[in-house]
């Protein structure tokens, strides 16, 4: 079976994963909210960025939105995202790996606070 | 960075990332240049770009962009043959991995086999190859006719060669050379050289002043008008000389190539050439050891160039510093340069001596002791065979003379060291050197070969050795 592309995922896909949770986005979205979410250490250019929805597209972890351009509240024609419920899945065991990674962190009392 | 810069950037991506995305990227970028004013915030923006178009290529290359909302094709073609088309398939990462590393492998497979080729490989029927004989296979095998700079092998041949086969190997490897008209003058005038040279140089003055008469009667009576060319002249004078001398390594050479006026030096390249072959055969000495007895022993097959090989010798020597007594092996020992001949020998003393050297002017000097050598009381002896040859035979024979040494074994071979006399441009001569008496009231070794003082067979001569530095050791530690 050949190896996946999103194994292991980057972090950038799973931060659009987790974009993508609460709302549909389109590409410029998207880059604004993973930058809110990370308090600005990510900001996603273009390349890094449709490469990644490209790859979770291919995958079947997202999938465009057809939306008309009034809907869009715009004149040009913006592709809109929406997670899938594999999406949902894979980001939330990958939520969970990181946790379990940082649980002994916190243990050993390297890591403070609750966020984990 | 202005919008067509960015779109020009966009050209590096995969055809299908921008048919699909160019129009949203360029979106993208107006969207953040709208929102972000400021030149602190200019500039992120433009570096953010920059790192992004080096991070996300690679992810763009890997994608396949296969379009996964298009009906597939047998169903749209109710019946129709359907084919995937593979151009737009990207590399995938294991065939980029499995390329790369089979050209390191063709590149280190390449790199290994350079490190391998030589251009003077050590090669011998006995495996082992003398400095000697790595000159002799390049003069003998390695010139290609006619191609070979007659100067290089003059210098190569002059720089490791020893004294005696030199001359022959020398002209036998320039003889190769064919075919090139000789005028009548330029006849005459080889014919009159040749019989000077002759006259002047040869061992024997007797036979040499027969030979030169022989040339001239010939010439005069016109026998060589009908020689035109060089090699046939060069051989008929030879055949002329040897026939009077009955010496066959008296001969005239010809060469097509211009003879210098005298052997150029070796150029850094070939000097340095030299030294790598005297460091990897460790200055051709093949043992030093201290046997069970206590007794030093030394087996070395050549007198290399002692700018490139005294300190490997001395230190060579100097392990041998706590014996009683000391064995040269020279039965192997092929000669070499006269300077450490001279520079092994003045280990051996602790005060001057008289210095017999046939090939310098005068031919004797005092040579100086090396300062508290440690080996100079000590009794040695020099195995000798048959072999023994040129400069082996001239430590050999000095130490004998010099009473510093004991000689065991067979006489020595006997060697002229003849030495290669020009001609013309295009001719030369191999002549054995005039012989000229030794300080020490002998004949030297030349045609005679050093006598042994104890005259056994090469094969029993180490035993025969030990046996005496036994005794002597015995005789000097009752002292």
């Amino acid at each position: 079976m050949p190896k996946r592309k999103l194994d292991p995922l980057p972090s950038a896909a799973f931060q659009i994963l987790l974009s993508l949770a609460d709302d549909e986005l389109h590409g410029y979205g998207i880059m604004r909210q993973v930058e809110e979410q990370t308090n600005g250490h990510i900001r996603l250019g273009p390349g890094t960025l449709y490469s990644s929805i490209q790859a979770l597209v291919e995958e079947g972890l997202i999938e465009e939105v057809d939306r008309s351009p009034a809907s869009g509240g715009g004149s040009e024609r913006r592709r809109y995202y929406r997670l899938t419920s594999s999406g949902r899945k894979l980001a939330r065991s990958e939520a969970e790996r990181l946790a379990d990674l940082l649980r002994p962190a916190r243990a050993k009392r390297i890591l403070r606070g609750d966020y984990v | 960075m202005s919008e067509k810069i960015f779109a020009c950037l966009l050209l590096c991506y995969p055809p299908a990332f921008r048919r699909r995305y160019q129009e949203e990227a360029l979106q993208l970028y107006r969207d953040r240049l709208g929102d972000e004013h400021g030149m602190v915030s200019r500039c992120r923006l433009y570096f953010d770009l920059l790192i992004d178009a080096i991070t996300g290529l690679p992810r763009a290359w890997r994608n396949t962009y296969a379009d996964k909302g298009a009906p597939s094709l047998t169903s749209n073609a109710e019946g129709t043959p359907s084919f995937h088309l593979l151009n737009n398939q990207p590399l995938r990462p294991a065939s980029i991995v499995f390329g790369s590393t089979l050209s390191l492998a063709a590149l280190s497979a390449f790199v290994f086999m350079m490190s391998l080729a030589s251009r003077y490989p050590p090669s011998s029927t006995s495996g082992w190859s003398s400095p000697i004989e790595s000159v002799m296979e390049r003069l003998n095998h390695a010139l290609p006719p006619g191609n070979e700079d007659v100067t290089t092998a003059y210098a190569s041949a002059a720089e490791g060669a020893s004294q005696g086969q030199l001359t022959t190997r020398i002209a036998s490897a320039i003889s190769i050379e064919t075919g090139v008209a000789v005028g009548n003058t330029e006849r005459d005038h080889v014919i009159q050289a040749a019989a000077s040279i002759l006259v002047a140089h040869y061992v024997d003055t007797q036979k040499a002043h027969e030979a030169s008469d022989l040339l001239l009667i010939h010439q005069k009576r016109g026998d060589y008008d009908a020689l035109s060319d060089g090699p046939t002249l060069a051989e008929r004078l030879t055949q002329d000389i040897q026939g009077s001398t009955q010496d066959l390594q008296v001969a005239v050479q010809y060469s097509r190539n211009a003879i210098p006026n005298s052997p150029p030096t070796p150029s850094a390249v070939q000097h340095e050439e030299y030294r790598a072959a005297m460091m990897r055969q460790n200055c051709t000495i093949e043992k030093v050891q201290m046997l069970s007895n206590g007794i030093g022993y030394m087996k070395f097959n050549f007198f290399p160039d002692p700018t490139v090989c005294s300190e490997v010798f001395h230190r060579s020597m100097e392990q041998l510093s706590q014996s009683r007594a000391i064995i040269f092996d020279l039965r192997d020992n092929a000669g070499g340069f006269p300077g450490m001949v001279a520079d092994v020998a003045a280990e051996l003393f602790d005060h001057p001596v008289l210095w017999y050297n046939p090939r310098a002017t005068p031919n004797a000097s005092l040579l100086s002791p090396v300062p508290d050598s440690k080996l100079a009381n000590k009794p040695v002896y020099i195995l000798t065979s048959s072999r023994t040859f040129s400069g082996a035979e001239h430590f050999t024979y000095d130490l004998k003379m010099l009473k510093r040494a004991t000689v065991i074994g067979e006489a020595t071979r006997g060697g002229h060291p003849g030495a290669p006399y020009r001609v013309d441009d295009h001719f030369w001569m191999a002549v054995p050197e005039v012989r000229r008496p030794s300080p020490y009231g002998t004949l030297d070794w030349q045609g005679l070969g050093v006598e042994p003082d104890v005259k056994v067979n090469a094969s029993d001569a180490m035993g025969t050795a030990q046996q005496l530095a036994m005794k002597s050791r015995s005789k000097w530690a009752a002292r």
